[in-house]
């Protein structure tokens, strides 16, 4: 019993703290629910408004209503109090409740304190939901492109100057990152510039957007963010959430029609596709705007209409005109159990009714079943009436390829676009295309304006017109896969659940092993030996894959040019070789045998060469290949051509290199491309930079790089590894100082460096570049503004 | 003959000249403007910022749920005795006195027992009981002031500080975090859903410190990299800039933000200031004084931190499931390491900021997310489930000797300096099961409030996110507890 008073004693104490008065959860309620019909939004009787704070100080025809600061001298209070029917406030139906004068009275006392910029009046812009489709203005200067025809006349009327004409090396590195997040190659950049074809540019966009896999694997980032999908994190671990990875990645890759990619997700056919509608159960108690039900309320509304419903989950929305009924009604859709509203976590007794809410399109059947519901929402959220789905999409595609939405932010799509016909014709058009993401790209992305300079904007948070596209900060993936591919550093593992297909590796090598001798197996400490053959081409090839072992030390020269060193010992290792050419070529292998006392040696190679027509070129190891022990300089030069070839020996006994031939097939057949930084579970490198927690919907990454991330950038050992290992490669490489910057700044920049910038980076460099030298010349490359942005 | 579109001197745009120097174009205003696009600061006349009693603040956080009967709440002594009924402990260690009158603390905490007359203790703290009593949960609550899941990102508290009061010192990073691993341990996706700047962007997030003799490393160059090479190639950068004829297409904002950005971390990196990182300048008798342990050379680096004016350090235990204060079994063995880990260091980092006048404009929080009872799971009526992984009703094995269950109905918070009374207690719990707070309890939201409050900053404070209003403490709702303030 001395216990249970203890406990009462210790609640009433809790409890009974005077709460402040809350305006938004107390007064709007009061004057909503007692006041509204004579006094807010259009009504003013007796010139009464109160749908601001200074309306209501301003008072009435009579003068004076409220004090602030002083309830005794306000006349509100009286009125609300008084019995007199001529003047008591309201005038008909309830009195307020003696609770409710209290709190009033505590608000007026307490300053009359007022939510900044909140006002009682309806927004007067409310976004048209059906779909239109624009008349086109004329063409101007023969830019008959549709989306240049609506912004020239944008342009003209805002007194607005064009932005210039991009220029080619800048355009295929903007669509390179922009479509598929990868930098261009060096070879594909010189190409498209020197490609006189005048069609060059949407041939470009065509074929950049048929990288199927590329493209995938790029926008896959766009859409874990939007549908908070990640490897690992919060729920997971417990079966409180499921990934929807593998669904999204096949549906990136098929290029899934928009409206059935929705469809899938809001009434999926599998469990493939559950996890984005399911969210999150966290553990324990959580507050009632984060139960699953209100989480799918939000999640759908933010995702697919670019609608804010979080203010409308606890209480009828101050800033827009959801309702608190608007979001346990989607909610309710979706749950199985009857929804009871809460307001503010606090039940109201009321239960939720299933319903849509755009009913002007359609509703969903309350009293169906839940699977019919879901199907009934996935029916109307993609129905071709409901035009604020397309808009939202193609409104977030804009916003990524030209750096600001035609709606911005562009989860505010209850706001007024720059330019409406601009969003509707896209709209229209993406739905006429099949909801055909990639169309859409390419369509805005052949416009002139997608094909401008870059114009620089006096502030990017509240310049309200479009001038052109602004450069935006690499995304962290976009960022560290530009690392790995200009260091060669990327892993070879993805995050576990991810469908990417892999080369089946149960191929066999036609290689063996080759040395002077079959008896291989007692070769003298330290002998060393070439070994060459030469490979004619037919045609030049798609793609080469090119791997070895050499037992103990190895050097390998393709047409004179050192393409792989090997001295850590017998490693199975790629090595690159596409520097073979059509017509006539040279292989030349130098190994080396380690050790104290006679061991085995040997060199096994093999290599595919794959050609437009799918005909396939293996280069073998075996006996065709001929022995010197004639030994070339240091840069594969022979002082006098060998006189003493003699045919190679394939080795009888390979036996004691099992484990490592075994491991070559897999190699030889690995998947060529990259692993992608969106492909693996974000490290502290890309948190820094920005790839966010996943347990909320992410519709735009930050854009600008703070000082923790530049001390990451500095001195961050992950990137300084990273750096470190692509300088030992481009060592290797044994570029001179000269092809070396160039090298760098065309992969980097897309572009070569410029006089004053070489110089210094060469005088930087020395003569014979060492690892430190090249290190910084990377990281200064990867520092500048210009490389971290999409210009 | 090359490709000349490939050579940026024959683009159509020639680089503009005016801009030309690196950071010229950088001025403090203009970035401060900038770095405060979003979220936007309320402009509210009626928030009004209190006078700071602190300039810092240091949080030592005893991860996984500190006993409160164990440490700085002392209930009747039970010593270990076979068979006896485990509902008869409720402590498992002696009270000793302190300096301040009449009260006690738990044997093993007699170096900081010395320095209670200096300090507010607190034995009222009380959590709600989040239902799962997940420790993650629980601290993202305590560094939040918010119940997770929130529908945006939660500022931790020293974020907070880090927005609302910026850098004590401009080279130095504001909100300093050490101790706390968060790759490669359990729950670390849910540790760093709280150890974060949150909504208010990375800028203000922390700086992750997990071992502290290995701090000077992150503000030291690259494994590998001398200092000569480090500011050369940072002097080489700038003049790389300089040519850089694609220097145009940025807006002032982004070429701002993105170069100030490193000019910043290159300011730190080049900085005396750098050496407050490095614990290998201290003589060797203070390193002894702070002990070995990662907690103990957490404080200590934290006084260096503090010297050299961050604003906000943490130094926690680190919380990993199941260790530390995580005590589920052993826990009165364990709690005899536990304190020795700590008692020296904290006392010593006390009297170290004593003695250089440091005391008081710092204001030093011991607190942990929750307290532990032998008996409880949650608080009184919970229907949390026991995660206890050993248990007993009587004491047969050593193991079950200790206070292993979550507790949320109480526990104890000290704060040594800025602005906090000397020598103050606030609060009891009941001496009798339930111990429960009777007396004055302190919610996070009012902690907060109290710690905000100290530092200069009201709890009301509030900025604006996805067009919602999001407070400093819950709903703008925390009070600070005025008795505990000078």
């Amino acid at each position: 019993m001395k216990q249970l008073s203890i406990v009462i004693a210790w609640l009433l104490l809790v409890l009974e703290s005077p709460a402040e008065v809350d305006f938004a959860h107390q007064i709007v309620p009061i004057l909503r629910e007692n006041c509204a019909k004579c006094h807010l939004d259009i009504a003013r009787k007796g010139g009464l408004s109160m749908n601001t704070r200074e309306l209501l100080v301003k008072g009435s025809e009579d003068g004076e209503v409220v004090k602030p600061g002083d309830a005794e001298h306000s006349s509100l209070i009286d009125l609300i109090l008084s019995d007199d029917k001529t003047e008591r406030m309201p005038p008909k139906g309830e009195r307020l409740t003696t609770a409710d004068v209290a709190v009033l009275r505590d608000w007026i006392n307490g300053g009359l304190k007022w939510e900044p910029g909140f006002t009682f009046a309806k927004d007067v812009y409310e976004p048209p939901l059906k779909p239109r489709l624009p008349e086109l203005p004329p063409a101007v200067d023969g830019r008959s492109h549709p989306v240049d025809r609506i912004i020239d006349r944008y342009f003209a009327k805002n007194h607005i100057t064009r932005p210039a004409p991009l220029a080619d090396a800048a355009f295929i590195r903007r669509l390179s990152l922009d479509l598929t997040g990868l930098l261009p190659a060096p070879d594909a950049i010189t190409a498209f510039v020197h490609d006189a074809d005048p069609a060059k540019r949407a041939k470009l966009i065509d074929s950049t957007l048929a990288r199927d896999q590329d493209y995938a694997e790029h926008w896959l980032s766009f859409w874990n963010d939007l549908l908070r999908n990640d490897y690992q994190g919060t729920g997971y671990i417990d079966g409180g959430r499921k990934q929807v990875t593998k669904w999204l990645y096949d549906s990136l890759l098929e290029n899934k029609p928009y409206d059935r990619f929705a469809r899938e997700l809001l009434d999926p056919p599998d469990a493939d596709s559950q996890g984005f509608i399911d969210g999150i159960r966290w553990r324990g108690t959580v507050n009632a705007s984060q139960t699953r039900e209100v989480q799918f309320s939000q999640s759908i509304s933010q995702t697919f209409l670019g609608l804010n419903m979080k203010c409308a989950s606890c209480h009828d929305s101050f800033v827009d005109r959801w309702k608190l009924d608007d979001a346990y009604g989607l909610a309710a859709i979706y749950s199985d159990h009857p929804l009871e509203i809460e307001r503010c976590d606090k039940p109201t007794g009321r239960m939720a009714k299933p319903a849509w809410i755009f009913p002007e399109i359609g509703q969903v059947d309350a009293g169906a079943a839940r699977p019919e519901r879901l199907k009934q929402l996935a029916a109307l959220m993609t129905h071709p009436e409901n035009g604020r789905f397309s808009r939202t999409i193609v409104n977030r595609l804009w916003q990524r390829l030209m750096g600001r939405g035609i709606v911005h932010p562009v989860d505010s799509m209850g706001t007024p676009p720059w330019d409406a016909d601009l969003l509707d014709f896209l709209a229209v058009r993406f739905v006429k295309d099949g909801y055909d993401l990639k169309k859409s790209l390419a369509f805005i992305a052949s416009s002139q304006a997608y094909q401008s300079e870059s114009v620089v904007t006096g502030d990017p948070v509240g310049e309200k017109f479009f001038r052109g596209p602004v450069a935006r900060k690499m995304t962290a993936e976009q960022f560290v896969d530009a690392v790995w591919t200009l260091t060669g550093t990327a892993p070879t593992a993805t995050a576990p659940g991810l469908p990417r297909k892999l080369a089946a590796s149960s191929e066999t090598l036609s290689a063996q092993w080759i040395w002077s001798l079959a008896d291989a197996g007692a070769v003298p400490a330290g002998e060393k030996i070439s070994l060459a053959t030469a490979v004619d081409l037919p045609a030049a090839p798609t793609s080469v894959r090119a791997v070895f072992v050499g037992d103990n030390e190895t050097e390998i020269f393709l047409n004179g040019q050192s393409v792989a060193k090997a001295i850590n010992g017998p490693v199975p290792q790629t090595l690159d070789f596409s520097g073979l050419k059509v017509g006539h070529n040279t292989l030349l292998a130098v190994v080396k045998n380690a050790g104290t006392a006679p061991n085995p040696a040997g060199l096994i190679l093999e290599a595919k060469v794959t050609f437009a027509d799918g005909k396939i070129l293996t280069i073998s190891s075996d006996p065709s290949w001929k022995w010197s022990r004639s030994l070339p300089d240091a840069t594969g030069k022979f002082d006098h051509p060998p006189t003493d070839w003699l045919p190679a020996i394939a080795i009888s006994k390979p036996a004691v290199w099992a484990g490592m031939t075994a491991a070559l097939p897999a190699l030889l057949n690995a998947d060529p491309t990259m692993v992608r930084a969106s492909l693996v579970p974000a490290d502290l490198l890309m948190r820094a930079l920005g790839r966010p927690n996943r347990e909320q919907i992410v519709s735009m990454r930050p854009d600008n790089i703070t000082t923790l991330e530049a001390i990451d950038l500095a001195n961050g050992n992950l990137l300084a590894g990273l750096i470190s290992r692509g300088a030992k490669t481009l060592v290797a490489s044994r570029k001179s100082p000269e092809a070396m910057v160039d090298h760098v700044y065309l992969q980097a920049l897309g572009r070569l460096p410029g006089t004053a910038e070489k110089a210094g980076l060469i005088e930087m460099l020395g003569k014979d570049p060492g690892p430190r030298a090249v290190e910084d010349l990377l990281w200064l490359v990867l520092m500048l503004p210009e490389f971290q942005f999409v210009r | 003959m090359k490709h000349p579109s490939l050579f940026p001197e024959l683009d159509s745009r020639r680089p503009d000249l005016s801009r030309r120097t690196f950071l010229k174009a950088l001025s403090a205003s203009s970035l401060a403007a900038a770095m405060s696009g979003i979220p936007q600061a309320r402009a509210e006349d009626d928030v009004v910022q209190p006078a700071a009693k602190a300039d810092c603040c240091i949080l030592l956080w005893m991860a996984g749920g500190m006993a409160g009967p164990e440490t700085f709440d002392p209930k009747a002594y039970q010593p270990f005795e076979k068979g006896l009924p485990i509902s008869k402990i409720l402590s498992t260690f002696p009270a000793i006195n302190t300096t301040l009158d009449g009260v006690k603390i738990s044997q093993g905490l007699e170096e900081i027992a010395k320095l209670m007359d200096r300090a507010t203790l607190i034995r009222s703290h009380v959590q709600p009981d989040l239902g799962t009593i997940l420790h993650s949960r629980h601290q993202y609550h305590w560094h939040t002031g918010y119940v997770p899941p929130q529908t945006v990102a939660a500022p931790h508290i020293g974020a907070w500080m880090a927005k609302v009061l910026g850098p004590k010192n401009p080279v130095m990073p504001a909100f300093i975090n050490i101790g706390q691993r968060l790759e490669g341990i359990g729950e670390s996706e849910e540790l760093k859903a709280f150890t974060t700047g949150g909504f208010f962007g990375t800028e203000f997030g922390p700086f992750n410190l997990p071992y502290p003799d290995e701090a000077a490393r992150s503000v030291r160059p690259p494994e590998g990299m001398d200092a000569g090479r480090f500011s050369n190639r940072y002097a080489f950068y700038r003049k790389l800039v300089d040519r850089s004829p694609n220097r145009a297409f940025m807006s002032d904002y982004q070429q701002e933000s993105m170069l100030r950005a490193l000019e910043n971390a290159h300011r730190l990196l080049g900085s005396k200031e750098k050496d407050a990182f490095d614990l290998t300048l201290e003589p060797k008798q203070v390193l002894d004084a702070y002990g070995s342990g990662r907690f103990g050379r957490g404080c200590l680096l934290a006084r260096r931190l503090a010297e050299s004016g961050a604003r906000f350090i943490e130094v926690t235990t680190e919380y990993v499931p199941f260790v530390n204060w995580d005590t589920h079994e052993n826990g009165h063995d364990r709690l005899v390491k536990l304190k020795e880990e700590i008692d020296r260091p904290i006392a010593r980092l006390i009297r170290d900021l004593e003695e250089r006048g440091m005391l008081e404009r710092t204001l030093v929080v011991i607190a942990s997310e929750f307290s532990r009872d032998v008996m409880m799971e949650g608080a009184p009526g919970s229907t949390a489930k026991d995660q206890a992984a050993s248990k007993s009703e009587t004491l047969e094995l050593s193991v079950h000797y200790g206070l292993h269950r979550h507790f949320t109905g109480g526990s104890s918070v000290v704060m040594f300096g800025g602005g906090m009374k000397k020598g103050h207690l606030h609060g009891a719990t009941a001496e009798e099961r339930p111990l429960i707070a009777i007396k004055d309890p302190v919610t996070i939201p009012d902690l907060h409030a109290t710690i905000f409050t100290a530092m200069g900053i009201s709890p009301k404070t509030t900025y604006d996110i996805e067009k919602r209003p999001f407070y400093a403490t819950k709903d703008g709702l925390g009070k600070a507890v005025k008795t505990l303030l000078t």
